[in-house]
């Protein structure tokens, strides 16, 4: 890295490159695990969800044949197996999408989301069998939309004439328990739409998923949040609470949940923007993970490793074939253990696990007697199992490993780490227009200089123009309207035009000093604040939530917190402190003025109006939910489930509209890619 | 009724218990119900007839059409009579909140038992029309039809939904008989019939007909218990009831009816799921047991049977009974010689109101079961009629109470507040003879329902309260019925205090506000003053509707747009947003469209707008365009552009929206960069298509970025046009570097990349030619080495160990006199080769 030789002062910690993972486990200190307090038991969500498709699809009479809008069925996934489904008659499955039926059961049921373009599709479906009627007699049609009809579903079916054929009902399926702690509604392009369009579908979607939590856990005995989208969702809450008596009439105040923190993407965009930096993040950002699923080289999952090599086969490139996985830390514990690590520990983690495997393995020869030879052969299982998903992540980890040792990666990494820290911007926009000619993908370009826009409060005109000339030349015109929405957003902004880049100036300034956004001592192994997700930046929206439940570790001084981190080997013998209660943003409104959007505070009544205020304590437990509107990034996952570990007495529940990172959220911002060109004759 | 005991109304069958109680006197003025058609409904409801027209007159005491009319089970008529213009009913069915009445044509009516000059009429389509109408069977949900060309027709729900048919049955002559299965005791959760053909039993659903194989076949009446287990058959040709559980698995019992009447039955019923009632027309009544044993009763000149879940009811023109087997509970404290501890429990209170000892003794003898004997004796209550029986059973019930250490109260007070509700509703006026079993069959809001059906308000509500239920249908329906009653003619709107719209929104609101109701819904009010045509009052109520999806659909129907838009924007719903803007687009000129939405009047309405271009982006690209210009909206139309431009397939096309996204720019001064932008994008992709045709379409280059298109053309050799490209778009130095190198590479062009290399200094540096040669797959280790002498000094040794070339690195130390580095290298070079080739470095250098 040549910029270490800079004459500036730079941060010492964020110029490194992320170490990369080492595979001596030596120097790993072993933190004895505390027992797992057990929070919400989430999994009714799961049973609602399963048993609301049953009911809808029983409602049916006879066989059916189901077709399913293709994003559905990862979420689907999570809440029931397709093989349930036979049991409800189904018959067969399809993908919707244009083209004419293939049916032979009496009952067509179509399962989507409430979108146009699928309405148009099913209603030519529709038509197409009528004027060519299946030979099992009439069909009867349904379509079951996902979470909600809407009045507009039924007017584009009925511009097309086909309402009075089709029966139109729901399948709520809403907050998805994806973990323990973990909920999401598995939207798409919420941000797109809620930030940019100003459609707030997703955030009605929203209330009403969280009016259904409420009715099985109890009201929210308070709500906190920032942004004008927190303010909206908080708002729907409060009058459907209000103004639906019969539906949630006799909710009464949750015992088990202390609050609910609404945290609106818009608040913090900085986040997501920065190349996460986990095990899961890194997994995301560049293997992808859809629905929990992972797609994986099959060699990876089969139990009997080393395919045989087939006769025929050429010997240079072996066919691999890709499966999907699900990554769950129920079925994976190991994976439970490494998903929130940096990556830079990973490789020293999964070479103990190796090694006590092997010494477990090697037991064998030592086994004296039958009793412990039967003590050895219980345990088999078990082994099979780990040495399975040891495969599995040690594969992973050696697909991201070369990732993390380019040039590219690394010159990105370091820009948007000396972004953040607000040093040297100029030497990073050259670093941008460098990494542009070397045509690194279009995606990181945007997102690096999205980052230096909003920690510097827009770009100068003249270098701005030059970017996007160059960007538009480099990755296509077609990127143009992306670019203005980027502007609209307030992404990509000149500097000095107006009270936005000010603001986002002086904004960032602030905050990185107040919220500690920046910390240099960061120890990877025993993480001793949140900004271990990102190597020493501290995420915004996770510094937000801080203020409300970790008043004190926030204003303490980041000596006080290492020193306890130093002292990692003592922890064991350290009392963790207990949880205070759910603060507001009192003593936080200055850090509130400089973050745009509305603040939200309100308290909740049940009718009975005792509140007995949720106060954690010894005994009890108590879940804090904190809900991100646009989506959170896996990195704020793994920094709220740190923040869970702090202390007695409080859980975080995380629930989300869904999981995103930087590239899925820039692409969501542009247009569709242009279609292929034809020949004209 | 004298109360002598309250075994006195019991009589046996073969040792079962059944009896007989006299629950009303009729107070009507009708002499012979066979002239009627009669409907009654479940659970205590009411009694609707119509004379039966098609039977010759019996006397002048009827003339001209006839009417129905609406009596309660005491013989009370409820309404005034309602005409029937259409042809004799085929059906006449009572469902807890209104009247089905249906004619031959296949037109229905649904009346509205609170208001029944009001009602709703449907037809069952042109299908059925033209067939009539042979006869159809009910539920509370819905009912089937057979029509004249023997096909059953389903109708679900009463809200006029379109009839579903059934499985083609097959059938060559009307069924001897049918039944109607209800989805709640039919085996597959859906309605399913069952019918008689002169040679089987069918059973046939909207999916499948199957043949039962019942050989006894013929059977005028079948009839399926409450509780969907068994069946009733009556063979008309043998005169054998069949009792069988409803899969036809097993006989329960048969007995020749012969001996019970002249002729055969007009009705059979069930009693409970115990035993069958048959009704002959001259008003005999018979009790069949399953041995044949039974129990009669005369009516005449004629009586109405109507099976409940718990008994039969009988209608006669006298009076209204119910029959019933006696109740496990009741049995045990009444029955003759019960030793049941309940028994000795009333037997003891008895004794103790007598100050006898023997008192002591029995509560005593009884002592492990008294908790057993305390329960029945609260069941019991229950099943009584008479409430001195009632408060006997519930006084013992006490009186054990008293001897128990621990005892839970609840299911006592539950059933002392349940017999208030019923007694209550049971008294003659308000003349519903609702059983407990009934009633907690058919749950406590039913009865709700009911009686507000009555238009019973007052009691309605106090019941709620007195059960803890939601008072808002009561309140709901008890508004929407004052504002009827003040709409009708003859009440004169300015009549103060009765009819004007102030003092009827005041006394609503008042009322609902006293009762501390939150949950009713003003809208569905207000709909009611606005189909009274009181559209005044209708918005006056309207204001207190807190939900906006209420408030919209009426606010739209009385032509509110502007409110409703706002209201459904202000609600966050966006779908209902959608509903008004789509009503809007279909009801409103473009222009008077655009107005309402016109932001700048209607800062509020910005949601909708943003909908707006939601929808249209997806449904209906003309309209934004439209709304895009009109608003001035140039970056707007501009983007547009952009996205449809990338979606044709063909470049003419493209380049036309391409034309007009740089004039949408171009007429906005703050995107005059864009309008260049899209300028400079038509300009490249008409360069490719020219280039195309100058190569005879051997290439494709449409389409490509300006990269792209650089590096293609230099990867396929034409670098003069390359070099346009990059004049043309001022391409920098060093990207253009970076694509050349990129492409010299891919085509493998070694000499030409070394005479790029050489052709003059590098603006990248040549670090980059060694480690992209190396990034290639397969690397290109030799060809990346010849260009390390050209990299900084400082560099070369590591680029050469990037290279593998070990010697070489170790040369460019030694050339710098670098020792350290050496020494690292010989470290870190593997064995072999590479090491001896460092030692000989390092040797020489030693030297």
């Amino acid at each position: 890295m040549a910029s270490s030789a800079s004459p500036l002062p730079g941060p010492s910690r964020l110029n490194q490159p992320p170490p990369a993972p080492s595979t001596s486990g030596d120097s790993e200190s072993t933190v004895p695990q505390p027992p797992a307090e057990k929070g919400l038991d989430v999994n009714i969500l799961k049973e609602l969800a399963k048993s609301a498709l049953v009911e809808s699809l029983n409602d049916i009479q006879g066989a059916k044949t189901l077709i399913l809008e293709p994003a559905l069925a990862g979420p689907l996934g999570l809440v029931t197996e397709v093989a349930l489904l036979k049991h409800q008659a189904v018959d067969k499955m399809f993908w919707l999408e244009p083209g004419p039926l293939n049916v032979n059961t009496r009952n067509v049921v179509w399962l989507c989301r409430p979108k146009i373009e699928y309405m148009r599709t099913i209603a030519e479906q529709i038509k197409a069998q009528q004027t060519n009627p299946s030979p099992a007699g009439p069909l009867m049609y349904t379509i079951l939309l996902v979470p909600r009809a809407t009045e507009l579903c039924r007017r584009v079916l009925e511009d097309q004439g086909v309402a009075g054929d089709v029966t139109i009902s729901e399948f709520k399926l809403e907050l998805i328990p994806m973990e323990d702690d973990l909920l999401s509604l598995e939207m798409d392009d919420v941000a797109r739409d809620v930030f940019l369009n100003g459609d707030d579908t997703p955030i009605y979607y929203s209330s009403l998923a969280l009016m259904t939590f409420q009715r099985a856990f109890g009201l929210f005995p308070r709500i906190l949040g920032k942004g004008d989208g927190a303010k909206k969702l908080a708002d729907l809450l409060q009058r459907h609470h209000n103004t639906d008596p019969a539906q949630y009439g006799d909710i009464e105040t949750s015992s088990q949940v202390d609050g609910l923190i609404i945290l609106d993407r818009s608040v913090d965009w900085i986040t997501p923007m920065l190349t996460q930096l986990t095990y899961e993040g890194m997994l995301d950002e560049f293997v992808g993970i859809k629905n929990s699923h992972i797609e994986v080289d099959s060699t990876l999952l089969d139990s009997n490793t080393a395919p045989a090599p087939s006769p025929s086969a050429l010997p240079s490139t072996p066919v691999t074939k890709k499966r999907k996985h699900h990554l769950s830390s129920q079925k994976d514990k190991l994976y439970s253990e490494l998903r929130d690590q940096n990556f830079a520990v990973v490789g020293s983690r999964l070479s103990k696990v190796a090694r006590r495997l092997e010494g477990d393995y090697g037991g064998v020869k030592n086994l004296k007697s039958v009793s412990q030879m039967k003590e050895f052969v219980g345990k088999l299982g078990g082994l099979q199992s780990e040495q399975q998903s040891l495969r599995l992540h040690t594969g992973l980890t050696e697909q991201l490993m070369p990732i993390t040792k380019l040039d590219t990666f690394n010159r990105t990494l370091e820009a948007q780490q000396n972004l953040v820290a607000g040093y040297d911007p100029t030497s990073q926009l050259n670093t941008i227009e460098d990494l542009m000619n070397q045509e690194l993908d279009w995606q990181t370009i945007l997102r690096t200089i999205v980052l230096m826009s909003l920690t510097n409060g827009g770009i100068k005109p003249k270098l701005l123009e030059a970017f996007k000339r160059d960007f538009l030349q480099v990755y296509g015109y077609q990127h143009l309207p992306l670019l203005i929405n980027l502007e609209n957003l307030g992404l990509l902004i000149r500097s000095g035009s107006g009270t936005i880049s000010a603001a986002q100036n002086q904004s960032i300034t602030f905050l990185r000093k107040n919220l500690r956004l920046i910390v240099d001592d960061i120890n990877d192994l025993n993480p001793n604040d949140i900004s271990y997700v990102y190597s020493g930046y501290a995420p915004i929206s996770l510094r937000l939530v801080q203020c409300l439940t970790m008043k004190n570790h926030l204003s303490s001084s980041s000596s006080s917190t290492t020193q306890e981190g130093q002292n990692g080997n003592g922890f064991a013998t350290r009392e963790k402190p207990k949880a205070h209660p759910l603060n507001g943003w009192k003593g936080f409104e200055d850090i509130l003025s400089v973050l745009p959007g509305d603040n939200v505070d309100v308290r909740q009544h049940g009718e009975k109006r005792d509140n007995p205020l949720v106060i954690p304590d010894d005994n009890k437990l108590t879940t804090t939910v904190v809900f991100f509107l646009g989506g959170c990034t896996y990195t704020e996952i793994s920094a709220l489930r740190w923040m869970s570990k702090q202390f007695k007495g409080r859980r975080f529940l995380i629930a989300t509209t869904g999981i995103i990172n930087g590239n899925t959220l820039i692409e969501s911002l542009g247009d569709r890619p242009p279609v292929q060109l034809k020949q004209s004759t | 009724m004298s109360i002598s005991s309250p075994t006195a109304t019991w009589d046996t069958i073969q040792n079962v218990f059944y009896r007989k109680e006299e629950v009303y006197t009729m107070s009507w003025n009708v002499h012979d119900l066979s002239e009627y058609i009669v409907a009654v409904g479940k659970n205590g409801g009411p009694i609707a007839m119509i004379r039966d027209d098609r039977l010759p007159l019996p006397s002048s005491r009827h003339s001209g059409k006839p009417k129905i009319t609406l009596y309660t089970s005491s013989g009370l008529p409820i309404s005034s009579p309602i005409s029937w213009d259409l042809n004799t009913p085929i059906l006449m069915h009572l469902t807890t909140s209104s009247l089905v009445v249906l004619s031959d044509q296949g037109i229905y009516r649904i009346y509205d038992l609170s208001n029944i000059a009001n009602y709703k009429q449907y037809t069952l389509g042109d299908e059925v029309r033209e067939s009539g109408v042979l006869d159809a069977k009910a539920y509370e949900d819905g009912m089937v039809i057979l029509t004249r060309r023997l096909e059953f027709v389903e109708v679900r729900g009463w809200r006029g939904g379109r009839g579903v048919p059934l499985v083609g049955a097959g059938l060559t002559e009307p069924p001897t008989s049918w039944t109607l299965l209800p989805p709640d005791i039919s085996p597959t959760g859906h309605i399913q019939l069952l019918l008689s053909t002169n040679s089987t039993i069918l059973t046939l659903d909207t999916l499948e007909k199957i043949d039962q194989r019942i050989s006894r076949a013929p059977f005028s009446h079948i009839r399926i218990s409450p509780n969907g287990r068994f069946l009733a058959l009556l063979n008309p040709n043998t005169g054998i009831l069949w009792v069988v559980s409803s899969d036809f698995g097993r006989n329960l019992s048969e007995v020749n009816i012969a001996e019970f009447g002249e002729g055969l039955p007009e009705r059979v019923e069930w009693c409970g799921d115990n035993a069958v009632t048959l009704g002959y027309g001259n008003g005999k009544v018979v009790l069949v047991g399953p041995r044949g044993e039974s129990l009669s009763w005369d009516y005449p000149p004629s009586a109405y049977i109507l099976g409940e879940i718990d008994g039969v009811r009988i209608i006669s023109s006298g009076t209204c009974e119910f029959v019933q087997k006696v109740p496990d509970c009741t049995l045990a404290v009444f029955s003759p010689g019960s030793s049941h501890p309940a028994a000795i429990l009333y037997d003891a209170l008895d004794h103790f109101e007598r100050k006898s000892p023997k008192a002591d003794e029995s509560i005593r003898s009884i002592r492990p079961d008294l908790a057993n004997a305390v329960d029945t004796c609260v069941d019991a209550a229950g099943r009584e009629i008479e409430v001195t029986w009632q408060r006997r059973l519930l006084k013992a019930a006490q009186f054990g109470r008293a001897f128990m250490d621990l005892y839970n109260p609840s299911d006592f007070v539950t059933m002392a507040q349940t017999l208030k509700v019923l007694n209550a509703v049971r008294y003659y006026e308000i003349g519903i003879p609702i059983t407990y079993e009934q009633y907690i069959a058919s749950s406590p809001s039913t009865l709700i329902v009911h009686l507000v059906s009555r238009n019973l308000h007052l009691l309605a509500l106090r019941i709620s309260q007195h059960l803890g239920l939601r008072p808002d249908p009561v309140l709901s329906h008890w508004a929407s019925a004052k504002i009827i009653r003040s709409s009708q003619k003859g009440v004169d709107p300015s009549d103060r205090g009765l009819g004007d719209d102030e003092s009827v929104c005041r006394a609503i609101v008042e009322k609902f506000e006293k009762e501390g109701e939150k949950g009713v819904s003003y809208a569905e009010i207000a709909r009611k003053a606005w189909e009274n045509g009181r559209a005044r009052l209708a918005t006056m109520l309207l204001d207190h509707e807190p939900r906006a999806a209420e408030q919209v659909p009426l606010l739209l129907q009385m032509k509110e747009e502007k409110i409703a838009l706002e209201k459904a924007v202000d609600s966050g719903d966006t779908d209902l947003v959608y509903q008004v803007l789509l009503h809007l687009r279909s009801t409103l000129s473009p222009g008077d469209f655009f107005h309402i939405l016109d932001d700048s009047i209607s800062p509020k309405l910005k949601p909708a707008v943003n909908l707006l271009q939601v929808y249209a982006r997806q449904a209906d690209r003309d309209l934004l365009r439209d709304f895009y210009y009109q608003d001035d909206r140039r970056t707007e139309s501009g983007c547009l552009e952009m996205e449809e431009a990338g979606q044709q397939e063909y470049a003419e096309e493209r380049l036309e929206h391409l034309k007009r996204a740089a004039k949408s720019f171009g007429e906005s001064k703050e995107r005059l960069f864009e309008s260049k932008m899209v300028d400079d994008a038509h300009r490249l992709l008409t360069l490719q298509q020219t280039y195309e045709r100058e190569l005879d379409h051997k290439f494709s280059f449409s389409g490509l970025s300006v990269n792209q298109f650089i590096h293609k053309l230099l990867l396929e050799g034409f670098t003069k046009r390359a070099e346009r490209v990059r004049a043309d778009w001022k391409v920098p130095d060093k990207r253009f570097w970076w694509i050349k190198l990129k492409a010299l590479a891919e085509r493998k062009d070694w000499e030409g990349l070394e005479g790029f290399a050489k052709f003059k200094k590098s603006p990248i540096g040549y670090e980059p030619f060694v480690t992209h040669l190396l990034s290639l797959t397969p690397p290109q280790p030799t060809h990346a080495a010849s260009f390390v002498p050209r990299c900084d000094p400082r560099l070369r040794a590591d680029l050469y160990v990037q290279c593998g070339d070990w010697g070489k690195a170790a040369e460019s130390a030694k050339e710098r006199n670098d020792r350290g580095k050496l020494d690292e290298l010989r470290r870190r070079a593997p064995n072999g080769i590479a090491q001896r080739e460092v030692d000989e470095v390092i040797r020489r250098v030693g030297k």
